[in-house]
């Protein structure tokens, strides 16, 4: 297409998006005006006089035809030019930044690697795209992958990079060139850009400094057939024994519809297996696997899908996920306002879970309390903690049937900003004196729950109902309501479980919030939400509105576990993420040996308020066992954010464990994992990534072109290119497209004469 | 000049205590129920002794009423007795089972009472004397757990200090013999407090032996009952059910 543009309009459609139309011509445009006026009519006043056979229409469309000609020669006399600025050959730097990452070496379906298009565009004897370039400009090459560095000659690159970061290669390459002219830069890679760091960071400056980005997109848009596992969702760190829900992204091309099997694995053993039905071509479809951890520390879970017949890229059919068993035992308190039956149960449920403690304080009378699980005999030796500091030691909080007049306004806003403040898991139960039937609506808490508290229902004698559980959609989904089950089986048995009852009706999530479970009966005109949760702040809130779910311990059959483990896993999700004083993490999960990884450790007090005062060290074990001690310093940035970079060397697990102390007083430790290994990542994603190209050109001024249409790219950047520039003037008079216009009209002419008989 | 008293009517259970239970609801309405199991004997209902419906229902009603006094319980305040057969059983994991020395349970009894304990339900066993009473219930409840062991719940068990502070188990008697100053009905024999636990460890079963903690719930309020007992029979009432409901 570009080229009988070309031929038509004697340049490429480049040259006239950049250029501005003028006229040449000596004298203002009005004269010439004038003179197209006069001459237009002279041809009309002619064609009035000589009548001859012609009709009035017949001389109007001849008398047309005439002005339009006469006006062709009037524009074509006027001299239209083209004028744009060109860089001036030889003045001018054009860097050339070459992928230099794995992926290059990944084959077309024709056998071909991607390198083989810079061999023969580079060749130093018979390369025509560098010997164009050369003529111009004045090159210099950089090779990138996770980092960019100069090179003198194609010979030095190596194509083992494992990350390609677009951003870092571009901001590396303008830096350097920074001190020259430079015209443009062009990126040739297949555009994976496999970085966390947005692109958008790196073309800020470029844009500022008006450098275009000519980028050339390397490899097929679509590799079949193929299959990968495109990204495994799964928390950094787990309870020991918790049921994990995993999403698995699987994408096929080419493969058709059908089922493959993803098998879960450690080290040792396969942990589970589940089959994954595939969607149409190139539309990713999530595999969710449930799966249970053992053993506390770092653990290195695998993911992967044979291989399928005729694949070509069998590298990315599996992934390795570092997660970190935790092996702590975890305190949740529960405040029960009487002696329930749900409070034996529920201790019963998690009395062999060693990382569950839970800590019972129930009101057996006014003033007087039963407590239970308590680790010492001070702790709530005075009742529900009066202070922050006491309420927050604790992991998570459960309210059973207490009604709010039980606690002080400071009490209420505490359990509040317990969730919000602390990132504490708060769980409200159902019973008499919970939700609005206890009072709580209006109370700080209620903005907490995720549930809408109306009126206390039922009058004097109190609502009543029994209702049948069930999952939602959501539920489905969620490890909490799995009942150590999966698929069909989860539905099958929530329906196989006796009614419990309910004297809260509650039938309303608040916005934002998620209902896992509900709860019909014919006695309701709206189903029951039964279990329900929300982000509120740092924390989380659950509602769980039944009052007896003990009768699914008592009622089932012996064998029956799903009392045990809704309760399980329902309190190790209330305290799953929940924030300790003093954290540290990565920012990576596996990183490469000599890899940047990034520290960051956040550090509170004892109730949580962030401190930025604090002496915070890392001590980093690597895997032979060498010691690093550093100190980790406060960002600014973020109250409470402390950062150090390292950069490990050796291969294995790492270990990091920080301390923060203030004024010699320890405010806590954390540890946590670091996995150092050679990465698969450029297998991933690895087709030609056209539209980051693509965008990367159109937000420098640049263009996007592949091995096919590359040979204008030299001219393109004459045009386009910034640097020390010259203005020039194109003539457009002697278009063939004018040429032809004029056949046209003389020949239309004509043509009517000869048809209406007036020749 | 002599004041007048004013006459106060004593109430009667029957204006006293709450709404019945409507037998078609499911049970729940409230979050306890004092449920007394109804077995097969050879005993007879009633005045004598012997039989499951020994004190009922006015001990029961009695026990409930001071009960929910001592202690924060929002409890039904009417007798609830149920057969170890029924598979409603299980929904009143407090179970309470009286004179058991004549009992002679029946297959689907048996078969009931296990499960029931096996599913996490906890039995209050009371009101049974002597050896000869003793080798029936355990004889009955070996069919029940041919190899659990009945063994002592000692003082320091936290059975005796989840509501009072119990410190020495007492001989509790019944009204007759109270009346006339002695407490066994066995001649001689000792109160024992003894227990069931299942496999791991948790105390299912708890059987006050040579006791009547019953009559002294059913006769608390008649002032020739002797204080001592009756307070000692609330105390260890309270503390069964505030154990029974958190552990």
């Amino acid at each position: 297409m570009d080229r009988i543009f070309e031929f038509l309009f004697k340049y490429r459609p480049l040259v006239f998006e950049q250029g501005d139309f003028s006229f040449a011509a000596p004298g203002s445009v009005r004269l010439w005006l004038v003179a197209v006026g006069v001459v237009g009519a002279v041809a009309v006043a002619s064609y009035t006089v000589a009548r001859g056979k012609s009709s009035v229409a017949d001389r109007g469309i001849m008398s047309g035809l005439r002005v339009a000609l006469f006006a062709l020669l009037v524009f074509c006399l006027m001299q239209p030019v083209l004028i744009l600025s060109t860089v001036v050959p030889q003045q001018n730097f054009v860097g050339v930044l070459i992928d230099d990452s794995q992926s290059m070496l990944l084959p077309d379906e024709d056998g071909t690697p991607r390198t083989a298009f810079l061999e023969e565009a580079f060749d130093p004897e018979q390369g025509e795209l560098l010997a164009a370039l050369s003529d111009r400009f004045s090159l210099r090459f950089f090779r990138f992958s996770d980092v960019a560095s100069r090179i003198d000659g194609l010979g030095e690159l190596t194509f083992n990079g494992t990350h390609t970061d677009l951003g870092a290669a571009l901001d590396a390459a303008r830096e350097e060139l920074s001190g020259v002219p430079l015209s443009a830069l062009i990126l040739i890679t297949d555009g994976a850009h496999n970085s966390d760091r947005p692109l958008t960071e790196a073309l800020v400056p470029l844009q500022a400094a008006g450098v275009p980005v000519f980028t050339v997109g390397l490899g097929e848009e679509i590799i079949a057939p193929d299959i990968e596992i495109g990204r495994v969702e799964m928390p950094r760190a787990v309870l020991e024994g918790s049921a994990l829900i995993v999403d698995v992204v699987v994408t096929q091309t080419g493969l058709g519809p059908g089922t493959v099997p993803i098998i879960v694995e450690d080290d040792f053993r396969i942990l589970a297996e589940e089959t994954v039905e595939l969607g149409p071509d190139g539309e990713p479809v999530v595999a969710r696997i449930s799966l249970e951890l053992e053993g506390a520390g770092p653990r290195r879970v695998h993911f992967r899908i044979p291989i399928q017949a005729g694949e070509r890229v069998e590298r990315n059919n599996s992934r390795t996920v570092q997660i970190e068993v935790r092996g702590e035992r975890e305190k949740i308190l529960y405040l029960e306002g009487e002696p329930r039956h749900e409070v034996a149960f529920m201790r019963r449920a998690v009395a062999d879970d060693d990382n569950i403690q839970l800590v019972v304080l129930q009101r057996t009378a006014v003033g007087k309390f039963l407590r239970l699980e308590i680790s010492d005999s001070t702790e709530l030796q005075f009742g529900f903690p009066a202070s922050r500091e006491e309420l927050f030691r604790y992991r998570s909080l459960i309210i059973g049937s207490v009604e709010a007049s039980f606690f002080s306004h400071d009490q209420l806003q505490m359990i509040a900003d317990f969730v919000s403040d602390r990132g504490g898991g708060l769980l409200m139960l159902g019973g008499r004196s919970a939700f609005a039937e206890g009072g709580w609506a209006g109370t700080p808490v209620e903005e907490v729950m995720p549930v809408v508290m109306g009126e206390p229902a039922g009058g004097d004698d109190g609502f009543f109902a029994e209702i049948k559980v069930s999952p939602t959609p959501a539920g489905l989904a969620h490890a909490a309501v799995q009942l150590g089950l999966t698929g069909d089986a989860v539905s099958a048995r929530w329906d196989s479980l006796p009614p419990v009852t309910i004297v809260n009706p509650i039938s309303e999530v608040r916005p934002g919030a998620t209902a896992l479970l509900t709860g019909s009966s014919p006695d309701l005109r709206d189903d029951q939400i039964v279990l329900a949760f929300q982000r509120y702040g740092r924390g989380k809130s659950i509602a769980m509105t039944v009052q007896d779910s003990w009768l699914w311990q008592m009622i089932p059959p012996l064998e029956d576990q799903s009392h045990e483990t809704f309760w399980k896993q329902a309190l190790r999700w209330l305290i799953d993420g929940v924030p300790a004083a003093v954290e540290v993490v990565t920012d990576q999960e596996q990183v490469e040996p000599g890899e940047t990884v990034r520290l960051i450790a956040t550090v509170g007090d004892s109730t949580y308020i962030e401190v930025n005062d604090a002496v915070v060290t890392a001590r980093i074990t690597s895997p032979s066992g060498l010691v690093e001690e550093v100190r980790v310093e406060w960002t600014v940035q973020r109250d409470g954010e402390y950062v150090v970079e390292f950069r490990p060397t050796e291969l294995g697990e790492y270990e990091v464990d920080i301390t923060a102390e203030r004024d010699g007083k320890t405010l806590g430790s954390d540890r946590t994992y670091m996995h150092v290994a050679p990465s698969d990542e450029e297998y991933f994603g690895a087709n030609r990534h056209t539209q980051t190209l693509r965008r990367i050109a159109d937000e420098t001024g640049g263009r996007f072109y592949t091995p096919e249409n590359v040979e204008t790219l030299p001219d393109d950047i004459t045009i386009t290119g910034a640097g020390v520039t010259l203005v020039e003037q194109m003539p457009l008079w002697d278009m063939p497209f004018l040429f032809f216009l004029m056949l046209t009209l003389m020949g239309a002419e004509w043509g009517f004469r000869r048809l209406r008989g007036l020749v | 000049m002599a004041q007048q008293v004013p006459q106060v009517q004593r109430p009667t259970f029957s204006n006293a205590l709450g709404p019945r239970r409507d037998p078609s609801e499911a049970s729940g309405r409230w979050p306890f129920y004092w449920t007394r199991a109804i077995y097969s004997g050879y005993g007879r209902r009633g005045w004598g002794g012997g039989g499951w419906a020994t004190d009922y229902p006015k001990g029961d009603r009695q026990f409930l009423a001071v009960l929910k006094h001592l202690v924060r319980l929002d409890a039904y305040d009417w007798e609830n007795a149920i057969s170890l057969a029924d598979p409603e059983l299980r929904r009143f994991p407090v179970l309470y089972m009286v004179e058991p020395g004549r009992m002679d349970m029946t297959e689907a009894e048996v078969v009931g009472l296990r499960g029931y304990l096996d599913a996490g339900g906890f039995l209050i066993v009371d009101d049974f004397w002597g050896q000869r009473q003793w080798a029936v219930f355990e004889y009955n409840m070996r069919r029940v757990y041919p190899d659990k062991a009945i063994v002592d719940v000692a003082l320091d068990h936290p059975i005796y200090s989840s509501y009072y502070d119990i410190e020495e188990v007492k001989q509790v008697p019944a009204i007759n013999n109270a009346l006339r100053g002695y407490t066994s009905e066995c001649w001689g024999c000792e109160a024992w407090i003894r227990g069931m636990y299942d496999d791991k460890g948790r105390l299912m079963v708890i059987i006050n032996f040579n006791t009547d903690l019953g009559d002294a719930w059913e006769w608390a309020e008649d002032p020739r009952y002797p204080l001592e007992y009756s307070t000692y029979a609330y105390e260890m009432g309270a503390n069964m059910i505030v154990y029974a409901m958190s552990h």
